[in-house]
């Protein structure tokens, strides 16, 4: 497998050094085009109210174009895309994830399409065979209740999470995504070895993690409801967007963490191709990273900065390892088959 | 035998039979045909593309063969038998415990003098308006290891171990028969308000007491109905999703729905194969259980209790007794209104979910409030669940009512018509959704990403619910009635729609409302087949639930328990004036 941590934090470094071209006008003709079609359909994983909603109205504003979007988890795009594909009968323009594009690519449902925008960005941020284009960065650490672990007492290796106080009082999220139990197993087996992976997962288990089939954002929130003290592979910009609110929330910055791509892509035969594509553009223009920035969220253009710096690993005292769509998508089976033999 | 009094004007004499065969033959056999075909049309497709998906094995060429090694695939798998444990222990016990506690509850309002009745009606109204996943995570805050009841236990005692720990079979059990309950006892009451009592005044004159005359009259002539129901919360239990989900999961406990959902789940593409042969094993236990149920309730007609005869309710005096029944009645109250109801109170007025304290009071914030009234994205939600609903309860209602006429009746074919109807007991909601959505994209007519793709799979769904309220209710109009018109010169139908139907309609308005309420607060099914323009409801809070607004859940939940409250109120007062007006007719 090729992992590229340090790769990518380098590219990043080193594009923000770049001088930046000024924003380039977008072509009218494409405008034209996506304002006569007057709406786009996005399938999303994104979180409604942190970003989908504002990003939505944003656009619409902008364009009067109008935008429905429906949010459900990585799978359940891609199944649905892949069923409406089956039938010669795509209804998404749009859709964003950490995986799914890399099984629909090989189904021929998604678009070969890059935005003009795109070319500001590193090169790690767009897909070579151009079926995709990163908007913003997710990181997944472990995460605390401030409330029930001081600060100084927080795990802050992977051997601390195997201390007997924690038994039992861990939690995850058990589907096969990035942001679950799966791309846990994928760190440690990567980070650690096979051999020395698997026997970390052993002792692991051995703590009773809990299993909840809810996204990630909700384990964060029963660890702030005080039901559990720590919840492994949460995105750790939720926990920064909790804690501003006042929930005893905080991450650690595991060495290595786990850093994947949020890509976005049109699909193939869209019912509102040109709509789609203006979105796309959308999202990746300054305007629409400066979104992501708002929302507390890492945007994946480096000239854009998050609010909070820190989330991003920086390769020296915060190291992560980053995984693209399609290494997700080929390693994801093997990795929920280890946690499905360890922790079942 | 007590039901002899009732059979002693048994029709079942050769001329009278001879009567109702030249009647009920000309215009009932064409009437079933019709009937049949709809119901083919509605269950048949996505049964073949849930049993076509487990058989067929597709190669990497794209050729596909037929193979079963799916299913010994499944059986093989490690803790397969003990998910089969599971599910069984789950519904058996959430089925006794909804029956035990509604029925109980049914009996001391219908039957007895104890005061507060109203409160389990207002309990009941309410929690049938109540979304499921407002429910269990209401009473997973209350029961959670960091809740109210566990919190206190531990200020009292001192210790630090946990009163309950509701992640576990246990707490399933409890959580889904407080679901239930409400339907028990909705369904038992309104056998129990429709009895004819000369039986148990009979057992009295006798001399038996009160608790005999119960147990040997009162529960033997509800056998059916509860036998009925008891099968009813047993499959529903079965198929249920939301509660060993968000239960059971937690404490490791897997059911074979859980299974089927980790196994569309853990793969990428989902594995819709295995998850359709999973399927196909829990089809062939409930029909298995459908076929036993079947025999149970074949000879029913002993059981029939509206008759031609008038008679008035009565009542049991309880006596001193009354006072723990009505303690009874309020703890259910509490249990089932008052607690869900504070705590979702307290969530929807926080930032983010906290259990209560000081400081987190010194948070409350009207923001979660302000973001449902002012979003507009809620007012398309709210004309999508509604209209989705209404046709949905009218469409099941209506061939629900026809079927259990046909079958109660025996027409010609009534046995295939039952059994296409509850076939549908057989899908959980998910994979159901699955087999419409393949079906709609494989024919195409336009109905895929629209709500009518939503009505039509749960007009499937709800089949047999509509059957089974329209069933227990036609058990109870005696034949002899019909055959009044008969001989008065009515064919069958105009008899069924002059006679039968306003008899029936007590049952009809509560399956119509039990249907339309369902349609609103189910989310299995519309998660899977919305699209773009079509979500309601139950998908935004599952949509916030997902996105860990639990608050914003909160505060949206209880608006619409509210408006769905009022609705609940009017149709059951209709219901009621018309089940009232039945009575005085006699």
């Amino acid at each position: 497998m090729r992992v590229c941590a340090r790769g990518f934090v380098a590219a990043l470094t080193l594009s923000m050094l770049m001088a930046f071209s000024p924003a380039q006008a977008l072509d009218q003709s494409l405008i034209d085009a996506a304002k006569k079609e007057g709406r786009v359909i996005w399938y999303t994983t994104q979180i409604v109210n942190q970003f989908a909603r504002p990003a939505a109205e944003a656009f619409e504003k902008k364009y009067g174009i109008r935008v429905d979007y429906i949010r459900a988890d990585s799978n359940e795009v891609a199944l649905r895309i892949l069923n409406e594909g089956r039938a010669g009968k795509v209804q998404a323009d749009v859709f964003d994830g950490t995986a799914a594009v890399a099984s629909l690519k090989k189904e021929n449902l998604v678009l070969q399409w890059v935005p003009e925008g795109a070319r500001r960005l590193p090169a790690n941020a767009v897909d070579e065979a151009g079926y995709w284009v990163a908007t913003n960065l997710y990181v997944l650490t472990p995460g605390y209740n401030t409330d029930l672990v001081p600060k100084a007492l927080a795990p802050k290796s992977y051997e601390d999470l195997l201390d007997p106080r924690w038994k039992g009082k861990i939690a995850w999220n058990t589907a096969s995504s990035p942001s679950a139990a799966g791309g846990f197993v994928g760190v440690v087996l990567t980070s650690m070895g096979e051999e020395k992976g698997r026997a970390y997962l052993q002792a692991l288990a051995k703590q009773n993690v809990t299993g909840i089939q809810v996204a990630a954002r909700q384990v964060l929130d029963q660890v702030i409801a005080g039901e559990y003290a720590i919840a492994l592979n949460i995105f750790n910009n939720h926990a920064v967007i909790s804690a501003a609110k006042g929930a005893p929330s905080a991450w650690i910055p595991m060495n290595p963490a786990m850093a994947v791509l949020s890509v976005i892509s049109v699909t193939k035969d869209a019912p509102h191709t040109n709509a789609g594509k203006l979105f796309l553009e959308f999202l990746v223009s300054e305007e629409g990273q400066k979104l992501y920035r708002d929302a507390d969220y890492m945007p994946i253009d480096p000239s854009v900065q998050a609010r909070d710096p820190s989330l991003r690993p920086d390769g020296e005292r915060f190291k992560a390892i980053t995984f693209t769509p399609e290494q997700i998508e080929t390693n994801m089976p093997k990795w929920a088959g280890v946690f499905r033999e360890t922790f079942r | 035998m007590p039901a002899d009094v009732v059979l002693k004007s048994d029709p079942r004499t050769p001329g009278a039979g001879r009567l109702r065969g030249l009647v009920a033959f000309g215009d009932k056999r064409w009437f079933s045909a019709a009937i049949g075909l709809v119901l083919a049309v509605l269950v048949l497709p996505p049964l073949i593309f849930l049993v076509h998906g487990a058989v067929t094995v597709s190669e990497p060429g794209g050729a596909t063969h037929f193979s079963l090694h799916r299913f010994s695939a499944i059986v093989a798998q490690r803790g397969f038998l003990q998910s089969m444990a599971n599910s069984f222990i789950f519904s058996l016990g959430s089925a006794v415990f909804a029956l035990v506690l509604g029925g109980v509850m049914a009996w001391l309002v219908e039957r007895t003098n104890t005061p507060f009745k109203p409160l389990a009606y207002l309990t009941t109204i309410i929690s049938m308006g109540t979304p499921y996943v407002l429910y269990v995570s209401a009473w997973l805050l209350l029961l959670a290891k960091s809740g109210p009841i566990n919190n206190w236990y531990r200020q009292v005692t001192g210790t630090t171990d946990l009163l309950i720990n509701v992640y576990g079979l246990g707490g399933m059990i409890l959580i889904e028969g407080l679901l239930w309950s409400p339907l028990v006892f909705l369904l038992l009451g309104a056998t129990l308000r429709n009895f004819n009592p000369e039986l148990e005044e009979a057992a009295r004159m006798a001399g038996a007491g009160p608790f005999a005359t119960i147990r040997r009259i009162t529960l033997r002539l509800s056998l059916p109905s509860i036998l009925a129901l008891a099968m009813l919360v047993f499959i529903r239990a079965l198929e249920a999703f939301e509660v060993p989900a968000l239960v059971g999961l937690p404490g490791r406990v897997h059911v074979l729905t859980t299974d089927i959902y980790d196994t569309m789940h853990l793969s990428m593409p989902p594995d819709l194969g295995s998850a359709s042969a999973l399927s196909c094993m829990l089809l062939v236990l409930v029909s298995a259980l459908l076929y036993f149920y079947g025999r149970l309730t074949r000879n029913a007609e002993r059981f029939a209790t509206i008759t031609g005869k008038n008679f008035k309710p009565s009542q049991m005096d309880l006596g001193i007794w009354r006072y723990p029944a009505a303690a009874l009645l309020v703890l259910n109250f509490i249990l089932l209104l008052v607690l869900p109801l504070i705590i979702l109170i307290w969530a929807s007025m926080l930032p983010f979910y906290q259990s209560f304290s000081w400081a987190a009071f010194a948070r409350i914030t009207p923001d979660n409030y302000k973001n449902v009234l002012s979003s507009s994205r809620y007012i398309a939600l709210l004309t999508n669940t509604f209209v989705i609903a209404l046709v949905t309860a009218t469409a099941v209602m209506l061939i629900a009512s026809f079927t259990a006429w046909l079958s109660v009746r025996k027409a010609p074919g009534a046995g295939v018509l039952d059994q296409l109807a509850t076939t549908p007991l057989v899908f959980p909601g998910i994979v159901l959704g699955v087999g419409v959505m393949q079906l709609f994209l494989t024919v195409p007519v336009g109905v895929y990403g629209t709500i009518w793709i939503i009505v039509w799979a749960f007009v499937i769904n709800y089949m047999p619910y509509g059957v089974r309220y329209s069933f227990a209710g036609m058990l109870q109009v005696h034949r002899e009635l019909e055959e009044a018109a008969a001989v008065s010169g009515a064919s069958s139908v105009t008899g069924f729609r002059r006679v039968v139907v306003p008899l029936l309609s007590p049952s009809l308005i509560a399956g119509w409302l039990f249907i339309f309420l369902l349609a609103t607060r189910v989310l299995s099914l519309p998660v899977l087949l919305s699209g773009p323009s079509s979500q309601t409801m139950a998908v935004a809070m599952f949509d916030l639930w997902g996105n860990g607004q639990g608050p914003e859940l909160a505060a949206l939940g209880l608006l619409w328990s509210l408006a769905m409250t009022c609705i609940a109120l009017i149709f059951y007062f209709i219901a009621r004036r018309s089940g009232a007006g039945l009575q005085g007719q006699g």
